[in-house]
């Protein structure tokens, strides 16, 4: 994460503008391309943009909390400041369709759907992952596909291959996150070996704990976790345990349940963003194709009991 | 002598180029030196600040971003905070680690400091603060604040606190560079004594070898230049070299209002050496005379060989009289006898002077005069000529012009008889070859002989002049008149194997007896190759030709030779004969000639005869015959045989054909000195 540059997010305006222009060309003749628009900036849909609230478009601003320690989904860049990564692009994208600038800023995981819901943000995009639980805080607008991935320290001293080998050992997670209920969960088939479940307030202090060896196991959603197992500048400390993604979810960009406009527009811009195929775009461009989704849903938990 | 110059001059040439060698050398030098010098400080600038930023870096991981976990410097620092910073930084600053550390939030608040002042610090619109603002660290040397003199390290770098990296302000530390600044000095001045040492080394080859290279080009240049310039065998400056110096000579002597005299020396009969000896003989010849010509020489003076036997000497600053008194010398030098092919020879040599400015002012002009006057010099006046004008040097007769002469047949003999002194008969008449030049009227022998021995027509001369005069002969002797015939010959053709028998076939041809003619051969030239030359007079004595001793003493001839001879005539020289009834050397010398001569079987013949006196008294002394204008000029034949058979009785004719500046003596070999 450390090579990408501040810049990323102009290139990531521009990268949209791009794909915009390609599919429009390609895909001449449908709706689509006409309301995106051609040339080397993203057409402000109208449409979409009279769906925002009065509010908003007189602001011209809204923020978006996220947790940065999260690559590639969000990670500070180098100057330790600039957010950078698949939800920030995203964001960005979708201000660009709907002619508003949308700010990521750096907030607790644990506590920011509430904060949301104080409204000291307009939303979250944080790797989310919309559950049951969640959607009683906030809307979901479900935008990705992942499950979760046990990362390991290269070499696996532990010897730990599957979730049962946690049994007994110290594991470290974010705080608040899927996979903390996860291990939560897992407790129940460990017996007198309990695992001994560490939480942190962000992804990186857990990592922290991984590398130097006060947890044998840290659980992250696939995308990062891989990541961290193949990036050169992780991959001497990172494996992952096996290429098995339990209990897939989707993630959600949540809204406040009182911003219904805010929440449609933002539907509207993704599904756009979507069928133009700049979403696609953005997800090759930080090596998450795995994870796209053809539709984009509001509020739909991926399983029955809500459990991701 | 001049040789050295062109040492010189390549010397100073050479020197040239080594400095300009030198003096490029050392600019690439210095300039190599200051680039690796101005590395080597900024390779200890840069590392002065890598040391900078990786100290500082540590600094803010060890102690710095662990004390401020969770803090948002907008907001300030918790109680909490600060105490953990100070505990971890306390023992940095006490120690001197860390001079002066600021913690500062993104707008430029002091949010912590060492001594607990919110005031000063970096202005947030500086450049090295912005940097930090973007996430990298700045470092520069700057003056110790508090100290007035000295240099610290001063960093500034954002704070990044969490694992997750993110920034939370700027942290500004001042370090000491004292260690580093000393530790460096250091190394820079070990760096400028390796690489003095290493640079002086390097100067001092690259010199050596401009040294060497300029020194094998000057060696080579100066050989090219002498071996442009010199001559091969003698080792004298060449024709070309001697152009340039006479130039340069003459220039000189221009700009100083002063004399210079242009020489031609030519040896004479060296073609005969040359082809009785062989070449290597001849080699050897020119070589020794080279020697002694350079012996003579002033300083400033240069003698050259100009091809074949010739010389010419440059002669700066003498005029007239000096040249000529130095050249008499060189000349007395040069013609000591040396022992050639191992044989005592001497030499002859002729010298012609011109003189700058009063014979001519460019070098072509005074080479001429020179010529000229050199040319009259083989004419037998004398062995050193200065040139004397144009009204009195005749142009010269040159072998081509001779040449054509014969074919043309503008040659013609006269005749002077020779006259029995005890009945006043004619008894013979001396052939005498004159040349009625087309424009120069006649010309007699010493004019156009010279040129004759030059060019080998000495032969076909001398056998011209045989074949004409024995017809002459045969017509006289039909007409009634049984005189004897004498013809003149040279050393060159008693040296040629040849000419005894080539004589008796034109004897044999005309129908002429042997005993009718008599070969006349001077002095001089018995100085030759006596051997040769006595075999050839044996042998025309054998033939029955008589042959006579012209010139008899002037020359060399020792008398003992005269023995071995079979001469069957001496004819006493003029000089002698003219002086005797007054000299009484003379007469005691002229008395013995005749009684040796008379002893030896010889008959005696005076020359130059032109008065009663004279006759008188040669008759006293008991001289056969004598010649000369008491009796007649030499003129053609018939006007002689019409003078005998009209004026019989009466000898003391007055002669009828005058020849102006004509003698009645001829040498077919030139006379020198």
């Amino acid at each position: 994460m450390k090579r990408i540059r501040r810049a990323r997010r102009t290139l990531a305006a521009f990268g949209v503008s791009i794909a915009l222009l390609v599919g429009g060309c390609a895909r001449g003749g449908e709706d689509d391309s006409a309301a995106i628009g051609s040339g080397d900036t993203i057409q402000v849909d109208q449409a979409l943009r009279q769906r925002l609230p009065e509010s908003v478009r007189e602001r011209g601003t809204i923020q978006f909390a996220t947790d940065p320690s999260y690559a590639p989904m969000e990670s500070f860049a180098a100057d330790g400041r600039t957010i950078i990564g698949f939800d920030a692009d995203l964001a960005a994208a979708l201000g660009s369709v709907l002619g508003i600038t949308i700010e990521m800023v750096p907030a607790d995981f644990s506590t920011a759907l509430d904060d949301l819901g104080e409204g000291a943000f307009d939303g979250v995009l944080s790797s989310m992952t919309d559950t049951v639980e969640r959607e009683k805080k906030a809307d979901f607008i479900n935008y990705f596909s992942a499950g979760t991935s046990i990362l390991v320290r290269r070499g696996n001293p532990a010897g730990v291959r599957d979730l049962k080998d946690l049994c007994g050992h110290a594991v470290a997670v974010e705080q608040a996150t899927v996979q903390e209920d996860l291990l939560e969960r897992s407790q129940k088939g460990c017996g007198a070996r309990p695992i001994a479940i560490k939480t942190f307030k962000n992804n990186a202090d857990a990592l922290l704990q991984l590398r130097t060896g006060r947890a044998v196991a840290v659980l992250n959603d696939f995308p990062p976790a891989a990541r961290l197992a193949n990036d050169s500048s992780s991959r001497r400390h990172y494996q992952l345990v096996s290429t098995e993604q339990y209990e897939p979810g989707l993630y959600g960009l949540a809204v406040a349940k009182t911003n219904t406009e805010l929440r449609d527009a933002l539907h509207g811009a993704l599904d756009r963003l979507i069928r133009a195929g700049v979403y696609k775009e953005l997800l090759l461009r930080w090596g998450l194709t795995t994870g796209a989704l053809q539709t984009s849903s509001i509020n739909r938990v991926a399983r029955p009991d809500g459990g991701s | 002598m001049r040789l050295g110059s062109i040492g010189v001059r390549g010397g100073s040439a050479g020197s040239r180029l080594f400095a300009m060698y030198a003096a490029a050398s050392m600019v690439s030098v210095a300039v190599l030196g200051a680039v690796l010098l101005q590395g080597y400080r900024d390779d200890a600038t840069s590392h002065g600040h890598d040391q900078g930023l990786a100290q500082a870096a540590v600094i803010e991981e060890m102690a710095v971003a662990p004390a401020l976990d969770g803090a948002n410097l907008a907001m300030g620092l918790t109680a909490a905070q600060r105490d953990r910073l100070q505990v971890a930084t306390d023992l940095a600053i006490f120690r001197g680690s860390v001079i002066r550390m600021r913690l500062r939030s993104f707008t430029g608040q002091v949010v912590f400091s060492d001594d607990g002042s919110t005031a000063g610090g970096v202005s947030v619109a500086d450049p090295a603060f912005r940097t930090a603002i973007a996430g990298r660290a700045d470092v520069a040397f700057v003056p110790d604040a508090e100290r007035e003199i000295g240099t610290v390290i001063r960093v500034l770098q954002p704070v990044i606190t969490g694992a997750s990296g993110q920034a939370i302000g700027v942290l500004e530390l001042y370090l000491p560079y004292e260690p580093t600044a000393a530790h460096l000095d250091e190394q820079m001045r070990n760096a400028y004594e390796r690489l003095g040492t290493g640079l002086v080394g390097l100067y001092v080859i690259l010199a050596l070898i401009s040294w060497s290279t300029t020194r094998s080009l000057r060696r080579h240049a100066a050989r090219h230049e002498r071996e442009a310039l010199h001559d091969g065998l003698t080792g004298l400056p060449n024709r070309a070299a001697f152009r340039a110096r006479a130039e340069a000579a003459l220039d000189a002597a221009g700009r100083d209002g002063t004399h210079c005299a242009i020489v031609l020396a030519d040896l004479d009969r060296f073609k005969a050496v040359n082809d009785t000896l062989g070449h290597h003989a001849g080699d050897e010849l020119l070589q020794v005379v080279a020697g002694r010509l350079a012996g003579v020489l002033r300083q400033g003076d240069t003698v050259a060989r100009l091809g074949g036997d010739e010389f010419g000497l440059v002669l700066p600053g003498v005029a007239a009289a000096d040249a000529v008194n130095l050249l008499v010398r060189m000349r007395n030098v040069v013609t000591q006898e040396l022992v050639l092919a191992g044989e005592p020879r001497s030499i002859e040599a002729s010298f012609g002077i011109a003189l700058y400015p009063d014979h001519g002012t460019d070098v072509e002009e005074l080479l001429q005069h020179a010529d000229a006057a050199m040319y009259q010099g083989k004419r037998g006046t004398a062995g050193v000529v200065l040139y004397a004008g144009r009204g009195t040097g005749q142009p010269l007769v040159t072998p081509a012009e001779l040449r054509r002469a014969v074919e043309r047949d503008e040659l013609e003999l006269h005749y002077q008889p020779k006259v029995r002194l005890n009945d006043g008969e004619v008894s013979g008449l001396e052939a005498l070859v004159r040349w009625a030049h087309p424009s120069r009227g006649l010309l007699p022998p010493a004019e156009f002989l010279p040129a004759a021995e030059q060019c080998e027509l000495m032969g076909p001369l001398t056998e011209w002049v045989l074949r004409r005069a024995v017809a002459d002969q045969v017509e006289w002797v039909a007409a009634g008149h049984p005189w004897t015939l004498s013809v003149n010959v040279s050393a060159a053709n008693l040296l040629s194997p040849d000419f005894p028998r080539l004589v008796a076939e034109v004897l044999a041809e005309a129908g002429v007896a042997p005993e009718q003619l008599i070969l006349e051969v001077a002095e001089t030239a018995l100085a030759g190759d006596l051997e040769t030359i006595t075999r050839a007079v044996r042998e025309l004595a054998a033939h029955g030709i008589g042959v006579a001793i012209d010139d008899f003493g002037t020359g060399p001839a020792r008398l003992s030779q005269l023995r071995g001879l079979a001469v069957s005539e001496v004819k006493i020289d003029r000089t002698l004969v003219s002086g005797a009834p007054l000299d009484h050397v003379d007469q005691t010398l002229v008395r013995s000639m005749i009684e040796i001569a008379h002893g030896l079987g010889c008959r005696v013949t005076a020359e130059g005869v032109e008065t009663p006196p004279v006759r008188r008294w040669l008759a006293d002394a008991g001289c056969d015959e004598a010649q000369g204008y008491l009796f007649s000029r030499p003129a053609a034949w018939p006007s002689v045989l019409d003078r005998y058979t009209r004026q019989d009785c009466d000898h003391r004719v007055v002669p009828q054909v005058v020849i102006p500046g004509a003698e009645d003596h001829q040498s077919p070999v030139p006379q020198v000195g």
